[in-house]
């Protein structure tokens, strides 16, 4: 089954679990310009995202509005699903929604230690809570 | 939708074509000494000497990892960064370094909890902030303040795109406490200048200095400054100095009396 996988500002990992799991599905960037331009992203930022693709073999980087690029190049590739790694970007999270929209995405999740639902406000009550978790080998 | 190229590899080559494709960018002018790509990070991290940064990470020109850019964007993973760590050091050199990578994932939790919430206040200000500028003063976003440790700074962050966590707290505390201005615009200003920029860390940690994420609001003095600015910063003039004074005098002349510590919150939902 096509696939397309969709890299993020917050997962440019050319070593990530998901390109072995979809080996020959196209690596796709978007530059968004509409959050680039709200949020007003230095060059120094736009260059160092962008060296960090160049990283990734077969890569192919576009600017302009991230879904409805993704849903074009869903079409083009006959893609039955987007693969993508999680970020806490709200703004690139509202992207993720309008793309589950017109097809299945399929989020990696990012695992660390200490990964729970309601968490303290106060990162002295986190830690003490999870130390442990965070020092085990 | 137009596709960009991908054959070019001279750094400056990059930032020309970028600043072509991307002309509402303002030109900083020089290069980031921070060239992106996981290789990058492995390389930076493989050199990091991790033993050392318990004690010398609060010195601006103390050992730190810079490694907050491959962490941030991806190239590097959090849990990888912790297992390298493990690896390499004794237990107790390593807890203040683990603990920095747990305040990165703390942020993230609240979050991806918050969302665009994190852009407001998350709790009552335990200090008065009413009456705080909205727009970010232009000597500021200028380095031209007329202080020159806090010029350095601001020069710094947008030459580089990066700061020390130390610096970045500094500069936070002066624009909101100091001068007064709204953590919002602060935050948002630095966020768009960081290469590492991530709202999580940013914005939650300046609303961390600003009272709005903690119990009390973060002020620095003289001392502190001289301290721990080491070789990066230069003296600042004596006349009108407003970092030297003692914590209590500061938080007189800047809080007013306003100070009010609060209960925090414990989990969850506060609304």
């Amino acid at each position: 089954m096509a696939a397309l996988i969709w890299f993020n500002e917050d997962g440019i990992n050319p070593d990530h679990e998901m390109l072995r799991d979809y080996a020959d599905a196209a690596r796709i960037y978007i530059f968004d310009l509409p959050y680039l331009q709200e949020w007003n992203i230095s060059k120094h930022r736009i260059q160092f995202i962008y060296e960090s693709l160049l990283e990734i073999p077969d890569i192919q980087i576009y600017k302009g509005e991230a879904a409805p690029i993704l849903q074009q190049l869903a079409t083009q590739h006959q893609a039955r699903e987007i693969v993508t790694s999680e970020t806490p970007n709200h703004v690139i999270r509202s992207h993720q929604r309008e793309v589950s929209k017109f097809t299945k995405l399929v989020v990696y999740d990012e695992v660390y230690p200490g990964k729970e639902a309601a968490v303290s406000r106060r990162f002295s009550r986190y830690w003490n809570k999870h130390d442990r978790e965070w020092m085990a080998r | 939708m137009q596709q960009l190229r991908t054959d070019l590899t001279d750094r400056q080559a990059i930032a020309d074509y970028l600043l072509e494709e991307f002309p509402f960018v303002k030109d900083p002018g020089v290069l980031s000494p921070h060239e992106g790509g996981r290789s990058k990070g492995l390389q930076r991290l493989e050199q990091f000497p991790v033993e050392k940064y318990a004690k010398q990470r609060n010195f601006l020109d103390g050992t730190v990892s810079v490694l907050s850019p491959y962490i941030s964007r991806g190239c590097l993973e959090l849990e990888e960064v912790r297992q390298w760590a493990l690896n390499r050091s004794k237990y107790n050199a390593l807890e203040k370094f683990i603990s920095e990578l747990a305040w990165r994932a703390f942020f993230r939790l609240i979050y991806i909890e918050e969302g665009d919430r994190i852009l407001q206040d998350i709790e009552q200000p335990k200090v008065a902030m009413k009456g705080h500028l909205t727009t970010l003063p232009e000597d500021i976003a200028n380095g031209e303040t007329g202080i020159p440790s806090m010029d350095t700074l601001i020069q710094l962050l947008k030459d580089e795109g990066y700061l020390h966590n130390h610096a970045r707290l500094y500069l936070a505390s002066y624009i909101v406490h100091f001068r007064k201005v709204s953590w919002r615009v602060g935050a948002d200003w630095m966020y768009s200048l960081l290469i590492d920029g991530d709202m999580g860390s940013n914005h939650l940690s300046w609303q961390w200095v600003a009272s709005t994420f903690s119990n009390k609001p973060y002020i620095f003095n003289r001392e502190n400054l001289e301290r721990y600015g080491g070789s990066v910063l230069p003296g600042d003039p004596r006349r009108d100095d407003p970092f030297n004074y003692s914590y209590e005098e500061l938080e007189a002349q800047l809080f007013g009396g306003s100070f009010v510590s609060q209960p925090a919150r414990t989990s969850g939902k506060y609304r």
